[in-house]
């Protein structure tokens, strides 16, 4: 919204409480009260949500009216004079929370939202001062545990039907339900089928009081023990904006920090729940210097010292970089390597190495994407190209999912597995991948209206240049706009920051491209490097060949490994410097529509582990070049003044949210009682509510722990960078010839996998699927395999034993998971476009 | 004498063998209507002739049926017709015998309305423990099926007509019309949140018209002669009969249709007067929801019970006599709506609970004096706060035992049980809980008769 926003014939004026503003039409009464400073008291109303006005919490006079009305399904209508604090009005909402009280087992001393809990925090604001029921309570079994995620108690819950409205208009898949009638009325899980949505922990979140409550938060905290800083996920690119969240130093929570033009208000269970690793036994500490078997613990000089004398004499360097890395650790690896080391042999691609994301350049001017998440929304069509986003994207899969019944949006399919957007789509096509550029092409006379395509990097091994090139002409034909996922919340940004053979910082095309991942592996493999480079990256674990990663790992390079765990990689490496998880670091991640998002740092990273860039400024000054790198704000200099795309990037800006539309804060709770405990990073104006310490305030300007409700207004929107011009896509060498083998491999993730953070994460460790394949049902009936049948799928001279599913997959291939417990499949991959062998286990 | 005015009941009061069968309707004048509305009449002239005739529902609001259809958008289709005949309102059994007596009357009735309201398909959402009737009902479809009343080409013409005839599985809430349509599309049986009202976004999301049984068999009598000659009976505001269950401590229960307006001490006389000749110690009016009155010169129609501070309802009328204990009648009453109430929203699902538990005390000798005022409170916490009409009535009723009967309520208390020691078992279930039997034998339990 501008500031001077010209007249429009949107707008009507109303009177509130007797302050007349004008707004938009069809906005809900309960918004436009509270933006002006008055807040009427609501459990089931979530703006994320459609109403349905059952707490009758919010009810209100409006002029005209004979009854009260209900603030959240009450639209502004121009003239309309509404007083939300009139006797009858706060009469009704007393009487509204003595009734929903009668049968609350109060139990807040052992309740975890007791603190932050919306019932208590208005009962203290307007609720009556003691109970008039005498009679036995409803009772419910305690702590039903409905997943291994979420506790449920029923006796606690509200009926506000916040939970089961997000599982079926936003996650879509209804696990909870509401039961039984009545006062029996309760909210369950349906028999025997546990509560295993990924987007779960968004209903803890938003329920009003303690009824659903997260089992690894559970008993950990009191709210105002906390402390939260703003940061973003550090899983997969969609980048959503969340809270760490602190006691006494340990990461203890994560919730959803709401941006409407991002992530709404929902993560997903990985990203809210996948924090465990930060803290977890395997965490680097020292730098290790590699003595015989063994490694030796050092001091940083020591270890900075050996690697600097490896690199001075070194005349072929390879350096690989992982996807989870920020901006500025990006930046600093491509500095070191092509200015320092002078290396063109650089890249960030691993499990998606080859993904072909130059190829974009021709549409969008950089090696990623022209659409916003926003444009995906508005979008009439919407082409996906890749496997299951909801395995990979979880967020995106969201809005993807609801522009479907929400917004109107056709969605066109081109998959070679199946997709949990299958039922939502206009139309699928199922093809092996080499079929995908065709059907990609005939989309084109179908589309008409605003189109986005997106495509995501699909199968590990597979060269995909032919399928991006359809994506992106089709983009071009219909005068749409693309939207490139690549894999994690590093990964873009570590495109813009060069961290790709045929592209320096800023996506200048590099005249003669370097080597990528696969050809820098198979030099070392081949004992052509002298040193190779990794910054978290566990090739071994990632790179779609796993004994080629091996060979390279143990040939004549000398392996230097940046990072948070001792992986596999790192346990093969020669020297290893311990790197700062995400919540630890001050940093940025650019996210899959390119926004350049802030994380702020809580926690201290363990020992003397370090961010990235400082190790990469710490081994150029021992190669005698000083950057002057004191801060992260000379780093910012630096990126500033030699990146194109970043020269107008204002990283002070990135810390400030949107204005606060209502202005509690300047008169109201935390002008009374200024807060001791600050919330941490520059952007610390975070509402504190009891997180300040501070007594309840029961004056008008209370909202307390309606923080959140005070955090979905102040979001913070982040830079998106505008695209440069569209330039020529540079030709990068065409990979190796396909393998043998009668399937072809084709390997997507899946959300819960032994990644090194989600299998480091305690939280969601129960949670992955026992390891499985998926054939097609024509292929299955051929090979004599029924649904559930164990299977040997064999391929690179290796096997790995499973349980084969039989669905919808492309007739000829086979879906393998990436990433299974004790089934790797990066094991049954060597050179480009693999393909396997599948037969029936014997009995 | 006051005396009943047939229209309605005619036929299943003149031919009670076998009023239900398509020869006795075919017999007597039926499908004519139909004929004459379908094949000579526009929808707009229906609609303004029901519109004329001042035709309001009967299935508790009392809305103007004709203006009700006026609302249905000109442009979109398909649109739907929805009978309501969940008939769940304690009291109330006007609507099943219709169905089960003169089942033909209803589908005439039905053809009318989707010509007027350009509908190809009509629902009958029947209560579940209508079991007799819905076979009838079922039966009567089937033969007009046979005999070209319904299907394609109506009455040579190009218009074509679908009933479904459908079960509900026993929820009071399930007739309020827009937990109709959420049980009818199969889902919970709950409110709507509205606007949008069903007759611009009903059943699944279409114009939808929803009509009480009774509403509907009315049709065919104005289509067969005119707006004035249904306007001779009747207020000037509501013209026209109404059936009127008559129950409680009276000589002859059983449904009465009478002209609106009649005085409620005539319609005790219809109804064959108190048993015993005992007095009238209260009345209600209009189903489980209405407050008592205790004047019986007070008019039967929906003008003259709202002056007198309570409504008509379905037209469910009770009497009780000076043995009833008000205290049960307000306790059994509220176990009712306990027990229907849906859930969906705060005040209804707590305060019908509160209320029991409260009432149970007093019942039980366990009261305490600021229990009366405990229960106005509640009720005022209620009253106007619902999601729908269900959670508003049910304060209504509770809170004018309270008021009207104060020191009976007080005697409970001060007494510590219950003064009406062994008075006749009238209102069955007061002690046994969630009762749902209203009025004992009268009302309970199905015919399982063959059709
Ligand atoms: C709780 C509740 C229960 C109702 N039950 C019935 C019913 O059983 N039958 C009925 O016809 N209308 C019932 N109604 C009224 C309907 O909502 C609706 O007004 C009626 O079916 C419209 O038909 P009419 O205009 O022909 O009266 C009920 C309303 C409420 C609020
Ligand atoms: S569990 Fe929580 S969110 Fe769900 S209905 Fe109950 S109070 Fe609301
Ligand atoms: S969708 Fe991606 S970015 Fe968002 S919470 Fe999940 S893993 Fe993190
Ligand atoms: S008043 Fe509320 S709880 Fe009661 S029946 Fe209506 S919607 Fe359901
Ligand atoms: S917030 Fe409006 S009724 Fe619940």
């Amino acid at each position: 919204m501008s500031d001077q926003a010209p007249a429009r014939d949107d707008l009507v004026t109303v009177t509130i409480n007797g302050t007349t503003v004008q707004t938009e039409k069809g906005r809900l009464l309960i918004d436009v009260a509270e933006e002006i400073g008055n807040f009427i008291p609501r459990f089931c109303y979530h703006p994320g949500m459609k109403s349905v006005a059952v707490c009758r919490m919010c009810l209100v006079n409006v002029e005209g009216m004979p009854k009260l009305q209900p603030a959240c399904a009450t639209p502004v209508a121009d003239g309309m004079i509404a007083n939300t604090v009139s006797d009858e009005a706060v009469e009704a909402q007393k009487g509204v929370l003595e009734l929903l009280l009668i049968n609350h087992p109060l139990d807040c001393p052992i309740c975890d939202r007791a603190g932050e809990c919306p019932l208590q925090d208005q009962t203290y604001k307007h609720g009556p001062g003691s109970s008039r029921y005498v009679e036995e309570k409803r009772h419910y079994e305690k702590a039903l545990d409905i997943s291994e995620l979420v506790v449920l108690d029923r006796e606690r819950c509200v009926l506000c039907w916040r939970c089961v409205r997000f599982s079926d208009e936003i996650a879509g898949d209804r696990f909870i339900q509401l039961v039984d009638r009545g006062d029996g009325t309760q909210i369950l899980n349906f028999t025997d089928d546990p509560f295993d949505s990924y987007f779960s922990g968004n209903t803890i979140q938003i329920c009003p009081v303690g009824a659903l409550t997260s089992k690894p938060y559970r008993f950990v905290s009191r709210p105002w023990d906390l402390e939260t800083a703003p940061s973003v996920c550090d899983y997969c690119s969609v980048g959503c904006p969340l809270t760490n969240e602190t006691r006494a130093g340990n990461l203890v929570r994560r919730q959803a920090l709401p941006n409407e033009q991002v992530n709404d208000f929902w993560i997903c269970d990985k990203g809210r729940f996948g924090y465990h690793y930060v803290s977890s036994e395997d965490r680097l500490t020292t730098p290790l210097v590699r003595s015989g078997e063994d490694f030796e613990q050092t001091g940083w000089a020591q270890a900075l010292a050996v690697v600097a004398g490896k690199l001075k004499g070194a005349a072929n360097v390879g350096v690989i970089a992982g996807g989870h890395l920020t901006t500025e650790d990006s930046y600093a690896i491509g500095k070191l390597a092509r200015k320092v080391i002078g290396t063109k042999d650089v890249d960030s691609r691993i499990q998606d190495a080859g993904a072909p994301y130059e190829l974009a350049m021709s549409l969008t001017g950089v090696a990623g994407s022209n659409a916003t998440i926003d444009d995906l929304k508005a979008a009439s069509n919407v082409v996906w190209v890749g496997p299951d986003p909801k395995e990979s994207l979880p967020v995106l899969y969201l809005h993807l999912h609801t522009g479907v019944r929400d917004r109107n949006t056709d969605l066109f399919i081109v998959s070679s597995s199946s997709t949990s957007l299958d039922i939502h789509a206009a139309q699928v096509t199922r093809v092996a991948p080499s079929a995908q550029p065709a059907a990609i092409e005939a989309l084109g006379d179908k589309l008409e209206g605003p189109t986005v395509v997106c495509w995501s990097p699909g199968y590990a091994g597979r060269d995909e240049s032919p399928t991006l090139r359809a994506a992106v002409a089709l983009a071009q034909k219909v005068g749409g706009k693309l939207l490139v996922c690549p894999p994690h919340a590093g990964s873009q940004g570590a495109l813009d920051m060069g961290l790709h053979p045929a592209l320096e910082a800023g996506h200048a095309v590099v005249a003669e491209p370097g080597r990528g991942t696969r050809q820098i592996l198979q030099a070392a493999a081949d004992g052509e490097l002298d040193v190779l480079l990794i910054f978290g990256a566990d090739v071994v674990a990632d790179f779609p060949d796993a004994d080629l990663a091996r060979k390279a790992l143990g040939g004549k390079a000398f392996v230097v490994c940046v990072e948070l765990f001792s992986t596999e990689t790192a346990l093969l490496s020669d020297v290893v410097f311990p790197s700062a998880a995400s919540p630890e670091r001050e940093g940025t991640f650019t996210n899959l529509e390119r926004r350049l998002q802030k994380l702020e740092p809580l926690t201290k990273p363990p020992g003397t582990a370090r961010e990235v860039w400082k190790t990469c400024a710490a081994i150029a000054s021992a190669l005698d070049e000083d950057w002057g790198w004191h801060g992260f704000g000379d780093v910012w200099t630096d990126i500033k003044g030699n990146v194109r795309t970043h020269a107008d990037v204002d990283i002070d800006k990135l810390t400030q949210e949107a204005p606060l539309p209502h202005p509690f804060d300047e008169q109201g709770f935390e002008g009374e009682h200024p807060s001791p405990l600050r919330m941490s990073g520059p952007g610390g104006q975070y509402p504190k509510g009891h997180r300040s310490g501070a007594p309840f305030a029961t004056g008008q300007n209370w909202p307390l722990s309606w923080e959140l409700r005070a955090f979905e207004a102040r979001q913070r929107p982040g830079y998106v960078f505008p695209a440069p011009e569209v330039t020529e896509a540079p030709a990068m060498t065409s990979p190796e010839a396909v393998s043998e083998g009668s399937f072809e491999l084709l390997s997507g993730r899946l959300i819960y996998d032994e990644g090194a953070m989600v299998s480091r994460s305690a939280a969601l460790r129960g949670l992955q699927p026992d390891p499985f394949i998926e054939i097609n049902d024509s292929d299955a009936k051929r090979l004599g395999i029924a649904d559930g049948d164990p299977v040997i799928v064999s391929g690179a001279g290796n096997e790995i034993a499973v349980k084969a599913r039989v669905n919808g997959v492309a007739e000829g291939c086979v879906f393998v998971p990436y990433d299974q417990k004790d089934c790797r499949a990066n094991r049954l991959m060597s050179g480009v476009d693999p393909c396997v062998e599948i037969r029936k286990a014997d009995a | 004498m006051p005396n009943e005015t047939l229209m309605v009941m005619k036929r299943l009061r003149e031919y009670p063998e076998d009023s239900w069968t398509l020869d006795r309707y075919l017999a007597t004048d039926g499908y004519n209507n139909a004929r004459k509305a379908v094949a000579d009449m526009s929808s707009a002239d229906l609609i303004a002739l029901v519109k004329d005739a001042g035709l309001r529902g009967k299935g508790g609001a009392g809305f103007p049926t004709g203006m009700k259809w006026s609302f249905v958008p000109q442009d979109i289709f398909p649109r739907y017709v929805v009978i309501n005949h969940d008939e769940g309102e304690p009291g109330t059994f006007k609507d099943r015998e219709l169905m089960e007596k003169d089942p033909h009357q209803l589908i005439e009735g039905i053809i009318i309305a989707a010509w007027a309201v350009g509908a190809n398909k009509a629902f009958v959402y029947c209560r579940g423990e209508f079991a007799l009737g819905a076979r009838r009902l079922d039966a009567a479809v089937a033969e007009a099926y046979r005999a070209g009343y319904l299907g394609t080409g109506l009455f040579d013409t190009d218009f074509n007509l679908d009933i479904v005839v459908h079960r509900g599985a026993g929820a009071y809430i399930c007739g309020e019309e827009s937990a109709l349509l959420d049980s009818l599309e199969g889902f919970r049986g709950q409110p709507r949140l509205k606007p949008p009202f069903p007759a611009i976004k009903g059943l699944y999301g279409q114009p939808t018209v929803i009509n009480n049984t009774e509403t509907i068999s009315t049709l065919p009598h104005i289509v067969g002669n005119d707006a004035a000659w249904f306007k001779q009976w009747g207020t000037e505001k509501a013209p026209g009969t109404k059936v009127m269950s008559v129950s409680g401590h009276v000589n002859k229960p059983g449904n009465y249709e009478v002209e609106y307006g009649m005085s409620l001490g005539d319609l005790l006389q219809v109804a064959g007067g108190m048993i015993g000749s005992k007095p009238v110690k209260a009345v209600i009016p209009g189903g489980a929801s209405a407050p008592l009155v205790t004047d019986l010169n007070v008019g039967m129609d929906f003008e003259s019970l709202k002056e007198a501070g309570t409504m008509l309802g379905s037209g469910a009328v009770v009497f009780m006599d000076d043995s009833t204990c008000m205290v049960r009648n307000a306790l059994l009453t509220a176990h009712f709506f306990e027990h229907e109430s849906c859930g969906k929203c705060t005040p209804c699902r707590e305060g019908t609970w509160w209320k029991v538990k409260v009432l149970e005390r007093i019942e039980h000798g366990e009261g305490r004096q600021e229990d009366l005022q405990l229960l106005l409170d509640i009720c005022n916490s209620m009253d106007g706060k619902c999601f729908c009409p269900l959670g508003d009535a049910s304060s209504w009723a509770v809170r004018s035992n309270v008021k009207l009967f104060w020191e009976e309520f007080e005697q409970h208390v001060a007494l510590g049980r219950c003064p009406f020691d062994d008075h006749d078992e009238m209102l069955v279930g007061a002690h046994t809980g969630r009762g749902s039997g209203f009025v004992g034998e009268q009302n309970a339990g199905v015919g399982e008769e063959g059709v």
